[in-house]
């Protein structure tokens, strides 16, 4: 409780950083019309009928029309324009001010017109008669084109967001009132940060947000769940982010999930992440809770960088009238990794890496020779080469030239316990573009894995699957050897369109045999949630199709057929995911 | 298609007037009908004469429209520079340029002197790779983008692209894996896009980082006009995969820590123990 306490306060320091982070100094645009309509696809604002533009620097203009590009980021009003600035009162046809070079151009309708440039903010003297370039009062051609949303009142934060007050959304030409709507167009993509799972659907309602802040409600669906609905709320500064939800937020079962981030200097970061699990109706009392946090600190340094990762893990807090194991358990490695150097003038690189850490359960991590081990401390080395891409076969036409790859990992970890594990990885690959339509690839991957004790370990066993007695799993003794062949190819004759299917064969000891190994868990979409693992089907055949099916909407269908391997036929079901675009 | 047919006919019809008529005119569309005064989306502001027709371009009978901003329009210009008549059409009609023959009847009180900023200067954008001009005609161009991933990248991951036009949706893109260390994605992107982008693997918590460990800023690419443009990066580090770093997901309750390193043993295998003398 207390672990998490410290995490809590944390993260409740990150985000008051974040919250008080002063927004950038930018200018703030209050729009109000008869109509303003936003093209989403074009990020156009056009507005129309009783124009008025009030800007967070003080200066108020009306109009007829108004129109802005939110990516070029410039704004037109014209037609009985009335400018109210510092500069004084006047009257125009139209003005155009382009936030980004500080310049405004105005065409002031006096006795007769004239045309005036304001440089830098200076409204009070104004460039008269100086050429203007020849797009600024242009307006984009809009014609034939739908707006995705209409309303009467925007604000817009230049390069940034723009929220519209008691707008109507035309979802699939279906008019849906809201009672306001949040888009966000800016480069910090640390307002994008999202702590939601995947799912096979994610409709998401950006409900209100500024400069530094979002809040969310998504639509969401995956075969586990089923339909649901949750909440995310996003605050991000210059350097610093937070992210906070609850997701399934309309099911029993809770997640309530935090991330934050920092960026402390130009060489150093952490991140957290804290989940709390609570199995409750509505916000009553739980009937089980469990919380789990991450923190995770990268220091660069010259040619290397340091990781410290810590995990604390409550699996019970609730206390005894929870059927949850009690355990608390925590870890903490420090590791430093140099970035990749060429070996010497050879077509090689290599990245190395070492680093030492515990784990620590008061009520035992592991039982060996009679003595319960509740701290584990361990070191590790690691290497990796890896080659660029050669080339060979006809190097004179690119649809005739085959790329070879190929990788090696290797690291040893060393435990108090007295053992060490030690993982081998080696992959070889080919590929080659046929045409631009077809490509494909083989590679070939070893996957070793030995577990090794100083005396004694692993001791051989035979298990009796439905009172067969499997003998091939006798010669186990801690080393696993996961040989991977894998082709797979690719078939795109437009960019909208992809077919992909990948076939694998394993050659792995201890052999798969049906039933024996308890597969992975699966993730809420029925994605095993690790790819590498013993039992695996001897082949295995996946097909993928993507497709874009609207203008901002592609699908995705994948699905594994394992050629009747035991029980195993299909994998359990469709991956659907619906993507935004 | 019904549009491009309109489109057609309003531009034929428009050549077809000003040939018959031999009149000196301007076609564009409209910025403001005010103070006696008529403006043009290229700036230029036209006195009205007395009694100006408003037709409609289409049947040449006096139009329901009024002029106002976005309408577009054909003037017809008096010898002394007056507009006479407006033609106006809801349907596009062709923008001219604004010849020097009725850019003298644009009435300005100030003289007109150079503007400094219009002279040509070095692209803003030298960050962007191979940015050189950021000036698009907006036609399609075909964008191949290959990334190279790191060694320990998981061997079923997808990689995906998050740009800031999608809102840094971690899935926006989707790439297609080429072989065991490289993905390719082509699109069609209108030229004059400068897109901020980023590689991922399905989430931002499995967001690329930089060769440092550290977090990095987008990479940035500017569509210029060409045929095909082809961007090869490398991705250096996964934030997921960072060495010793552990797989952070939401929604998921990682199992109590376990020293062996076969998650899943069949059932009833005794546990590791020293050897028996």
């Amino acid at each position: 409780m207390r672990q998490n306490s410290l995490h809590a306060l944390g993260a409740l320091a990150v985000l008051l950083i974040v919250t008080c982070a002063p927004a950038c100094a930018q200018t703030v645009l209050r729009l109000s019309a008869d109509r303003i309509a936003f093209y989403y696809d074009r990020f156009l604002v056009e507005a129309d009928g009783n124009v008025r533009v009030t800007t967070s620097d003080g200066m108020t203009v009306t109009g007829d029309a108004f129109s802005m590009d939110l990516k070029l980021n410039r704004f037109l009003i014209s037609s009985h324009v009335h400018l109210h600035s510092r500069g004084g009162d006047l009257s125009g046809a139209a003005i155009s001010d382009f936030l980004d070079f500080n310049r405004i151009y105005f065409i002031p309708v006096v006795s007769e017109p004239d045309r005036w440039t304001y440089v830098d903010g200076d409204l009070l003297h104004p460039l008269k008669g100086r050429e203007m370039p020849g797009d600024v009062f242009a307006f984009p051609q809009l014609a034939y084109a739908k707006p995705d949303l209409v309303s009467r009142v925007a604000t817009i934060g230049p390069k940034s967001y723009v929220r519209f007050a008691n707008p109507t959304a035309y979802l699939f030409g279906a008019a849906t009132p809201l009672p306001s709507f949040y888009v966000y167009f800016g480069a910090n993509q640390d307002l994008a940060q999202n702590s939601l799972s995947g799912a096979s659907y994610d409709a998401t309602w950006n409900v209100t947000g500024n400069n530094n802040s979002i809040s969310s409600v998504h639509l969401r669906g995956d075969p586990t769940n089923g339909v649901y609905a949750s909440f995310e709320q996003h605050l991000a500064g210059e350097h610093e982010y937070a992210v906070l939800s609850v997701n399934p937020g309309t099911k029993q079962q809770h997640f309530w999930n935090l991330f934050t981030g920092d960026r402390l200097g130009k060489t150093f970061q952490f991140t957290t992440f804290s989940q709390l699990f609570t199995d409750q109706k509505g916000l009553t009392q739980p009937t089980a809770a469990s919380a789990v946090n991450y923190l995770s600190a990268t220091k660069a340094l010259p040619q290397s960088f340091l990781t410290l990762q810590e995990t604390l893990v409550n699996y019970n807090l609730i206390g005894p009238a929870s059927p949850a194991i009690p355990n608390h358990p925590t870890a903490t490695q420090l590791t430093s990794s140099t970035v990749a150097h060429q070996v010497g003038h050879l077509p090689l690189f290599e990245q190395l890496r070492y680093g030492f850490g515990f784990n620590h359960d008061a009520l035992g991590l592991q039982q060996y020779g009679g003595f319960t081990y509740t701290t584990i401390w361990n070191h590790l080395f690691g290497m990796t080469f890896y080659t660029p891409s050669f080339k060979f076969g006809n190097r004179e036409n690119s649809y005739k030239t085959f790329y070879f790859n190929g990788s090696f990992d290797k690291q040893r970890q060393w435990f108090s316990v007295p053992h060490h594990i030690e993982t081998t990885n080696t992959t070889l690959s080919v590929s080659r573009t046929f045409s631009r339509d077809f490509s494909a690839y083989a590679s070939y991957n070893i996957a070793n894995t030995g577990d090794y004790y100083l005396q004694g370990g692993y001791v051989p066993f035979v298990p009796v699957i439905n009172g067969t007695p499997i003998y091939s799993f006798g010669a186990f003794r801690g080393v696993a050897t996961l040989h991977t062949t894998t082709l797979q190819m690719t078939y795109s004759s437009n960019p909208n369109l992809l077919g992909t299917v990948t076939f694998r064969q394993h050659r792995d000891f201890p052999a798969p045999v049906p039933d024996l190994f308890p597969l992975p868990p699966t993730n809420v979409l029925g994605q095993y949630t690790y790819s590498s693992f013993l039992g695996q089907a001897p082949y295995d055949l996946t097909g993928e199709v993507r497709a874009r099916v609207a203008d901002h909407f592609i699908v995705d269908l994948q699905r594994t057929y394992y050629f009747n391997f035991g029980t195993q036929r299909w994998s359990p079901n469709f991956i659907v995911q619906v993507t935004p675009q | 298609m019904i549009h491009r047919i309109v489109r057609a006919m309003a531009l034929l019809l428009v050549l077809a007037t000003v040939a018959a008529s031999g009149d000196m005119a301007l076609t564009g569309q409209l910025l403001a009908y005010q103070d006696g005064f008529v403006f043009f989306t290229n700036g230029a502001g036209f006195r009205v004469a007395p009694g100006v027709k408003i037709l409609d371009i289409a049947t040449k009978g006096p139009s329901a429209d009024l002029p106002r901003p976005r309408i577009y329009a054909r003037a017809v210009f008096d010898s002394a520079g007056a507009v006479t008549e407006l033609d106006l059409s809801r349907a596009p009609l062709p923008i001219e340029p604004l010849s020097d023959a009725i850019a003298k009847y644009s009435v300005q009180q100030s003289p007109s002197y150079p503007n400094p900023d219009l002279i040509p200067k070095p692209s803003d954008l030298k960050g962007a790779p191979n940015a050189g001009s950021i000036a698009g005609s907006g036609r399609p161009v075909l964008v191949v983008i290959t990334v190279q991933v790191p060694v320990l990248t998981p061997p079923a991951a997808g990689v995906y692209i998050t740009t800031d036009t999608s809102g840094w949706n971690p899935q926006a893109i989707q790439m297609d894996r080429i072989d065991a260390l490289h993905f390719r994605i082509t699109r069609r992107i209108a030229s004059g896009t400068i897109l901020r982008y980023l590689y991922t693997r399905g989430a931002l918590q499995s967001e690329e980082r930089a060769a440092n460990g550290l977090d990095r800023s987008p990479r940035l690419l500017a569509v210029t006009d060409a045929d095909v443009r082809a961007v090869n990066d490398t991705v250096y580090n996964w934030a997921d995969t960072l060495t010793g770093s552990q797989s952070v997901q939401p929604n998921t309750i990682p199992t109590p820590y376990n020293p062996a390193p076969f998650p899943n043993l069949p059932t009833g295998m005794p546990t590791p123990h020293p050897a028996r003398r």
